[in-house]
C-alpha cells in the first residue's frame, strides 16, 4: 500500500512556476484525413513528418517565424536529434519528454531561464507501422516492467492493466458498468460536435452495455483509438508571450508527484486507484494558482481507457470518494453535464496523441475557438494524467 | 495455431528471477525476505525497497494468497492463451502482490477476496507456472 501525505505536497509547493509561460501557438495533423488513408492501406507519413505538419501549423498559428525558436521538445516517438535537424532548430535547451512531462519541462526552462520560446513537438505513426501495444513485443515494456513482465500468464496489453484496475475499482466503490459507460457516450456527445475527432457517432449507454468485451471488464468503447498524427505547442516565456499574441494561455501552475512503490504488480493502482498521488499533485497546483474544483469550467483527462475518468473525479476533488458513479449518472460529463469532460473527444473519440492533443483542446477552449463544442466562457481548464503513476496537474488559464 | 504447439511467452530472466523461476520449477516457490526488516518482495530484485539493504533471503512461500482483482480476455493476443482465459492480482500471505492465473474456474462478480491456494501447472510446452486455485 502507498501512503502520501497531501499536506507534503501543500508544503512543498513552490510558487515560482505560477504563471511563467504560456502557449502561444498550437497546431496538429490532419488526423481525419489521414485516418481514413490507413484505412485506406496507404502510409500517409511517418512520426517526423506527421511532427512536422502540426509544427508548421503551430508556428501559423502564433504567428512566428521557426527561428524565434530556441527551445525543442520531441515527443517520445521521434529521437531528439533527428526532429531537431529536421525542425531547422538549433536550441539553446532542449529535450525528450511525454506530453506533460514535455509542458512542465517547458515552464521549468522558462521559469530557469534556459529559453524563452520552446517548441514541443510529436507525431507518431503508430496506426500505420502496426505499434504493438499488448503482446511480448508491447511497447515501453523496456522502460516499464508491468508492461512485460506478467506475459507468462498471458497479461501483456495496456488494456489488462486498466481492466485489473477497474475490477478493482468496481469492487471498492460499487462502480456500475453503466456508470463506467457514460464516460464513452458523454466523449461521444463531444466528438459528434469536433470537426478534428475520427469517430463522431453518438451512442447510448444501451449501446455501450451490448457493445463486446475485449478485456473484460472492459468493453471496446472503453479503449483509445490508435491512430496517426502529430501535434505541436509554442510556449514562451509570459512576459514575452503577451508581446506575441493577444491570446495567451497561461500555464497557472502544475502539480506532480509519483507512486513507483509496487508498481510491477500493479499496486498502485489496483489498491490506491492512484488516489494518494492525484490529491497530492491537486494539492500542489490548487495551493499554487489559488483555484480549485469549482474554479474550473472543463476537465481535460488523459485517457487511454475510460476507467482514468472515475479515477480523476475523485483524486482531484471534483466529487468525494466513491462518488464518482452518481457524479457521472447524475452530474454529467458529456455536452450539458455539469463538468465538461474532454471536450474534443478525447483518446476514445478524437485522437489518440497520447495527452498532446488534450494539451490543444485546453488552449483552443480558452481562446474561444471550438465552435460547435465551445464551453461558454470558459476560464480555467484544468489537465489531469496518471501514466504508469506520475500523476500531474495542470491549470491552464487566461 | 496448435496450442499443444505454442510457446509460452517467456518470462523476464534477469539475475534475479532466475533463483525464484528455480523454485518454481522444482515446485516450491520461494521469494526473497528481507533479513534485515522481513519484507517480502516480488518481483525479485537486488535490494530491499523498504530498508535498502542486500541481505535477502529465499524463503518458501505459504501458498496462501487472496483475490484482489480479474479480468477476462475475449481476444486472443498469444498463441498460448485461446481466448477466453483469464489473469487474477493476488496478494500472498506474505505481502506481495502477482499477476497469475485462476485454475479450475472463471472468476466472477464474487471473486474478489475469496481465498486461493498455490498450484504448480505445466503447461503444453513444458513450462511450470504457479497459478492459484480456489480453496476448499
Ligand atoms: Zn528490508
Amino acid at each position: 500500500m502507498n501512503h502520501v501525505q497531501p499536506d507534503y505536497a501543500r508544503k512543498h509547493a513552490s510558487p515560482r512556476n505560477k504563471r511563467a509561460a504560456a502557449v502561444v501557438g498550437v497546431g496538429h495533423s490532419d488526423w481525419v484525413g489521414d485516418w481514413a488513408r490507413c484505412r485506406n492501406g496507404e502510409r500517409p507519413n511517418d512520426s517526423y513528418g506527421y511532427a512536422i505538419d502540426a509544427f508548421r501549423n503551430a508556428l501559423k498559428d502564433a504567428d512566428i517565424s521557426r527561428d524565434e525558436v530556441d527551445g525543442l521538445i520531441a515527443g517520445p516517438t521521434t529521437a531528439y536529434e533527428r526532429l531537431g535537424e529536421l525542425t531547422g532548430i538549433n536550441p539553446r535547451w532542449g529535450g525528450q519528454a511525454d506530453a506533460v512531462l514535455a509542458v512542465s519541462q517547458a515552464v521549468m526552462a522558462i521559469e530557469a531561464g534556459y529559453a524563452e520560446v520552446i517548441a514541443l513537438v510529436y507525431g507518431n505513426d503508430q496506426r500505420s507501422v502496426g505499434t504493438q501495444y499488448g503482446g511480448p513485443e508491447a511497447m515501453g515494456g523496456g522502460a516499464f516492467l508491468s508492461y512485460v513482465y506478467h506475459s507468462p500468464w498471458g497479461l501483456t496489453s495496456q488494456g489488462a492493466l486498466y481492466a485489473l484496475t477497474l475490477q478493482s475499482f468496481k469492487h471498492a466503490r460499487g462502480f456500475t458498468e453503466a456508470e463506467m459507460g457514460e464516460v464513452a457516450v458523454a466523449q461521444r456527445g463531444w466528438s459528434s460536435m469536433n470537426p478534428n475527432a475520427i469517430m463522431r457517432k453518438r451512442i447510448t449507454v444501451e449501446d455501450y452495455m451490448a457493445s463486446n468485451y475485449v478485456c473484460e471488464p472492459l468493453h471496446l468503447y472503453d479503449y483509445c483509438l490508435i491512430n496517426d498524427g502529430g501535434v505541436a505547442l509554442i510556449i514562451a516565456e509570459a512576459g514575452r508571450a503577451k508581446r506575441m499574441t493577444e491570446k495567451p494561455v497561461f500555464i497557472e501552475s502544475v502539480g506532480r508527484f509519483d507512486l513507483n512503490r509496487g508498481a510491477t504488480s500493479l499496486e498502485p493502482r489496483i489498491d490506491d486507484f492512484y488516489l494518494p498521488a492525484q490529491q497530492a499533485a491537486a494539492a500542489q497546483s490548487y495551493e499554487l494558482s489559488g483555484l480549485g474544483p469549482k474554479d474550473m469550467d472543463i476537465l481535460q483527462v488523459y485517457d487511454s481507457f475510460s476507467v482514468h475518468v472515475p479515477l480523476a473525479l475523485e483524486g482531484y476533488g471534483y466529487c468525494g470518494v466513491g462518488e464518482a458513479g452518481k457524479f457521472l449518472r447524475e452530474q454529467g460529463v458529456g455536452p450539458g453535464g455539469k463538468l465538461p469532460v474532454n471536450t474534443g473527444g478525447g483518446h476514445l473519440s478524437e485522437t489518440y496523441m497520447q495527452g498532446w492533443a488534450h494539451q490543444i483542446e485546453c488552449v483552443r477552449q480558452l481562446r474561444g475557438e471550438c465552435g460547435e463544442r465551445q464551453v461558454a466562457d470558459a476560464r480555467h481548464v484544468h489537465y489531469t494524467s496518471d501514466v504508469a503513476g506520475k500523476c500531474f496537474s495542470i491549470i491552464y488559464g487566461k | 495455431m496448435n496450442a499443444i504447439e505454442a510457446k509460452t511467452p517467456k518470462p523476464v530472466m534477469g539475475l534475479y528471477d532466475k533463483p525464484m523461476w528455480e523454485s518454481i520449477n522444482a515446485g516450491a516457490m520461494r521469494l526473497q525476505r528481507c533479513r534485515a526488516c522481513s519484507k517480502w518482495q516480488y518481483p525479485p530484485g537486488p535490494a530491499c525497497p523498504q530498508c535498502l539493504s542486500c541481505d535477502l533471503e529465499w524463503t518458501p512461500v505459504s501458498g496462501r494468497a487472496r483475490i484482489l482483482s480479474w479480468v477476462v480476455f475475449h481476444r486472443q493476443y498469444l498463441p498460448a492463451y485461446p481466448a477466453p482465459y483469464n489473469s487474477i492480482a493476488v496478494r500472498l500471505e506474505e505481502g506481495p502482490t502477482m499477476i497469475t492465473n485462476l485454475e479450475g474456474a472463471m472468476p466472477d462478480a464474487g471473486s474478489i477476496g475469496k481465498d486461493v491456494r498455490l498450484v504448480y501447472v505445466t503447461m503444453p510446452d513444458g513450462v511450470v507456472l504457479p497459478r492459484f486455485s480456489l480453496a476448499e
